[in-house]
């Protein structure tokens, strides 16, 4: 028969939440600058920021971040198209795009840049069928119709495109599970489920999806130790394990996967010594599993983080700041079994 | 930042490995910096190829380099003679290939490669398609490779059955692999329409057409025809007899069971002499507002306005409406209304007779089948035989949730009522072996459950819905509730009766006693409810009742054993939100 495949969690993996230490590891990433690691991530710089902000706003630890400095960054990367670029000398992307609008709301601040012609950047990637390239060079893929109307969404602009079409779009990803890929005939990824999910949430699209039978997907990724795979017969990981959450929380079925089970996953992965989140349980941590690893406890309840946004990943407040509520399915709010599995955990726990 | 193990290491190490990561980052920056100066100076040749493809190599998810890759071939394009953009093209292929040897996962090369095939003067799709072969034979599910497939696929006419023979080849010798079973669901509804679909012939290339050959199998009801679909069940028993813990066969049988997309109609026209109401139900969530919906009334087309049943729903499978007063309040007159869905070009008629306070006409949940197959009628006999291997499986594996709930699926595809039972044993048995994922055991079982009673209801044509003490864990189907007036949903689990509640138009009484009832949201302008029992439940605070202050006739509340009958002032507090409320309980 087929192994599944899975991680072991050791009994001496971390147990509890070390915010203090994952707040130092953030706050010390970015003065790492003339490391060649962090030089050689430079290509997706944008998004990075956006990840270690979002963890320390998330963690109550922004006032920690240079404010200053990352705002002149991300004005330095906005093109004459209009749209935002990793990085300084880089080319300008979707993908960038929503980061730099992300970060300019975490900070109250869109009015740094020039909204209109980001909306027009947005607005040019759109294609004949609805879809969205992710720069002039044409690539598709639903993960680029997600940044779109998330960017426009943020700005309050979504409709300077063709919402229908864009929908339209989007569901002919929709496959046999379910779930959605990259295009058309791709398939089921939990990504670009997240992705597709949240663009259809934003667009006010969500009672076209088949929430029964992709919850049942989406909670058959939670395997024997708690964490979450993205597709079939894949390895747990920390990321994945926020995309289905996510999703999951989107569609209105959180509680069908074992919430006490995946916290004890997601505790595993940090790194005592450095801080931070990896993937699994002893691999090397970086911001993308930090923010990943912060979230996915904030969707699983725990208070000492603030409440995360399943769609946007970005903080509730920041959201209601600019009067931002997307839509989310509604079916049993178990705040009874929380409580329930909180008070479990503490039994746990406290052994 | 995807599988690197931390490794432990000595201070000297550590020395020689930051000594070397700055040589490294010195040689990175002189590259990039060289190349960045290059493109400033719009200089778009030979040596700027040799410098991107340096870095590259290492890190192909730099994608402003590819981005200045395909600025200096379109520029060499230009001023170059066909045989040579040809030998520059299949040298840049060259390259791709060695960068997704090195990291066959990055979107970047395979973007790019995309964009080079779409560029050789002759391309080499053969050679293409074998590139992907000997991918997938390393990882069969790098789903880039999948998609960089599907590209060749179309963009050379591969015919969709050759394909599908790839995916037998592929299952045939692993069963367990979800991409190959993914494939399939999109080739079969391709290959083998279901009888009605537009015919296609078994060989037809995509070239040549212009339907897209990746319809969603989801969304479009593309099915496929019965034939071919007793060919599939026999393919996916081989593998999960051969592997019963492999989920990929699993998930695409649950596929096949599953029934194609209902029709979009009107299922329910209902009108009310009192208050003057109509209500329509469609068969799925609609916005009527954008979808042209016109009232009819005796030959005159009529100005109202719909609303959803609940503020919160855009999209509703129920829409409501008043007419003018005075329309069809005098019992004495008979009415015809008609409701056109122009945007379907569908309509459905209710007449209202002398005499009569109410009237509907609708498609009951028997009539569509709604809950059953799609499978027709006399290939029951082959659901049966589906329904003795699995059973057959299950006693040779009887800890296998797999199996178990196929059983369950095909047990309610053959007969939901008479199963009833063993049903219930088996989701047990789920809960048991699988306890994980026992809350989505749970709401499945519930809606089961729903379905079940609904059909009983409409069986012996009542409008009262009893459903007490089954273990109900979350409501659904509202929408076919719109003509119940007594529910009784008492001893289960609910937490919250949801926004979807207010469609139940025409309830006159619920009782909900003995839940975990905290919150009534879809206790939501309900002109007929009068009496509601929920003892025992979790309701605490005041504002919860809110909701009920919309419903006018309400008389009776009975609220004995909730948190909130301890609130101070309770009573006053109660005659002033619920002023209607001649009984009330506490
Ligand atoms: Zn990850």
């Amino acid at each position: 028969g087929t192994q599944i495949k899975d991680v072991v969690i050791k009994p001496d993996a971390p147990n509890t939440l070390l915010l203090d230490k994952h707040a130092d590891y953030i706050a010390a990433y970015g003065s790492k600058k003339d490391d060649y690691e962090y030089t050689l991530s430079e290509y997706l710089r944008m998004s990075g920021i956006y990840w270690g902000l979002t963890v320390m706003d998330l963690m109550g630890q922004l006032h920690r971040m240079n404010r200053e400095e990352i705002i002149d960054f991300i004005k330095s990367c906005q093109h004459d198209c209009g749209g935002f670029s990793a990085s300084i000398g880089h080319d300008p992307h979707l993908l960038y795009t929503l980061s730099a609008v992300q970060i300019l709301t975490l900070y109250d601040n869109v009015k740094a840049i020039d909204v209109d012609k980001v909306v027009d950047y947005v607005r040019g990637l759109q294609q004949e069928d609805g879809s969205f390239a992710g720069d002039k060079w044409g690539e598709i893929d639903t993960r680029f119709s997600f940044c779109a109307v998330a960017t426009l969404a943020l700005l309050g602009r979504l409709d300077a495109v063709d919402v229908d079409k864009a929908v339209e779009f989007v569901l002919s990803c929709m496959n046999f599970d379910g779930g959605f890929g990259c295009r058309p005939g791709s398939e089921s990824h939990a990504g670009q489920i997240y992705c597709c999910t949240g663009f259809l949430s934003v667009t006010g699209q969500l009672h076209q999806v088949n929430a029964d039978l992709l919850g049942w997907w989406l909670c058959e990724r939670q395997l024997p130790s708690g964490g979450l795979n993205g597709r079939p017969e894949k390895l747990p990981d920390v990321c994945y394990s926020w995309w289905v959450l996510a999703a999951l929380k989107i569609i209105g079925r959180i509680h069908w996967i074992d919430k006490a089970k995946l916290r004890t996953f997601i505790l595993s992965c940090q790194d005592e010594e450095t801080g931070g989140f990896a993937d699994r349980p002893g691999d090397m941590v970086d911001p993308f599993h930090t923010l990943f690893g912060v979230a996915g406890l904030s969707l699983l309840g725990d208070e000492q983080i603030k409440p995360v946004n399943p769609v946007f990943c970005m903080p509730e407040d920041v959201l209601q700041r600019i009067g931002l509520q997307p839509d989310l399915l509604k079916t049993v709010e178990q705040t009874q079994l929380i409580s329930q599995y909180l008070h479990l955990e503490s039994v746990i726990y406290s052994v | 930042m995807h599988g690197r193990v931390k490794v432990k290491s000595t201070a000297q190490q550590e020395e020689e490995k930051r000594k070397e990561r700055e040589k490294k980052l010195k040689v990175y920056l002189t590259v990039r910096d060289a190349i960045f100066k290059k493109r400033g100076n719009g200089e778009l040749d030979d040596e700027a190829l040799q410098l991107t493809q340096q870095l590259l190599s290492s890190n192909p998810d730099f994608a402003t380099l590819w981005n200045y890759r395909r600025e200096i071939l379109l520029h060499l394009e230009t001023i170059k003679e066909e045989e040579e953009t040809q030998k520059l093209y299949e040298a840049e292929l060259l390259f791709i290939e060695s960068c997704l040897k090195m990291n066959p996962k990055s979107y970047g090369s395979w973007h790019h490669r995309g964009w080079v095939s779409s560029r050789l003067p002759r391309p080499d799709w053969t050679r293409e398609l074998s590139l992907c072969d000997r991918c997938l034979s390393l990882d069969d599910r790098n789903f880039h490779c999948w998609d960089y497939r599907r590209l060749v696929v179309k963009a050379s006419g591969v015919p969709v059955d050759q394909e599908l023979q790839f995916t037998d080849r592929l299952i045939g010798s692993n069963f367990s692999n979800y991409s190959s079973w993914h494939y399939r669901s999109t080739l079969l509804p391709l290959l083998h329409p279901e009888s009605g679909s537009e015919p296609a012939s078994p060989c037809r290339k995509h070239t040549n057409t212009h339907t897209s050959p990746t319809a969603s199998p989801q969304t479009h009801s593309h099915r496929v025809c019965e034939e071919q679909l007793l060919k599939e069940y026999e393919l996916v028993q081989n593998a999960f007899f051969t592997d019963p813990n492999d989920q990929s066969a699993w998930f695409y049988y649950r596929w096949l069971l599953g029934r194609a997309e209902r029709e979009e109609l009107i299922s329910c026209v209902y009108a009310s002499r009192e208050g003057e109401r109509v209500a329509v139900a469609f068969s799925k969530p609609v916005n009527a507002l954008a979808e042209g919906l016109m009232l009819v009334l005796d030959g005159q087309q009529q100005q109202v306005e719909w609303r959803s049943a609940h503020p919160r729903f855009r999209h509703s499978p129920v829409w409501l409406c008043e007419l003018p007063p005075g329309s069809i309040s005098d019992i004495n007159n008979e009415h015809n209304l008609t409701v056109h869905w122009t945007e379907k070009h569908t309509h459905r008629d209710c007449a209202l007779y002398t005499g009569r306070l109410e009237s509907w006409c609708r498609d009951s949940a028997t009539d569509q089948e709604l809950f059953r197959s799609e499978l027709s009628v006399e290939k029951t006999s082959v659901l049966q035989s589906e329904l003795q291997s699995c059973t057959q499986l299950l006693e040779l594996e009887p800890q296998n949730k797999w199996c178990v709930l196929t059983i369950i699926l095909l047990m309610r595809a053959l007969d939901p009522l008479g199963h009833e039972k063993e049903t219930l044993a088996h989701f047990q048995t789920l809960k048991e072996v699988d306890p994980m994922r026992s809350s989505y055991y749970s709401d499945l079982c519930s809606k089961f459950m729903i379905e079940n009673t609904i059909l009983k209801m409409e069986y012996a044509e009542v409008r009262v819905f009893s459903l007490s003490d089954k273990n109900l864990s979350t409501l659904c189907h509202l929408d076919q509730l719109l003509l119940v007036t007594h529910i009784n949903l008492s001893s289960n689990q609910l937490v919250t009766l949801p926004p979807q509640f207010s469609m139940l138009h025409c309830l006159e009484v619920l009782e909900a006693d003995d839940n975990v009832i905290e919150n009534l949201e879809g206790l939501y302008h309900l002109p007929k409810l009068e009496e509601v029992s929920l003892k025992n439940n979790q309701i605490s605070k005041l504002s919860d009742l809110e909701p009920l202050a919309s419903c006018p006739k309400l008389t009776r509340l009975d609220l004995r054993g909730n948190p909130v009958t301890k609130t101070a002032n309770i009573q006053a507090e109660l005659s002033q939100l619920l002023p209607s409320v001649t009984d009330l309980l506490l």
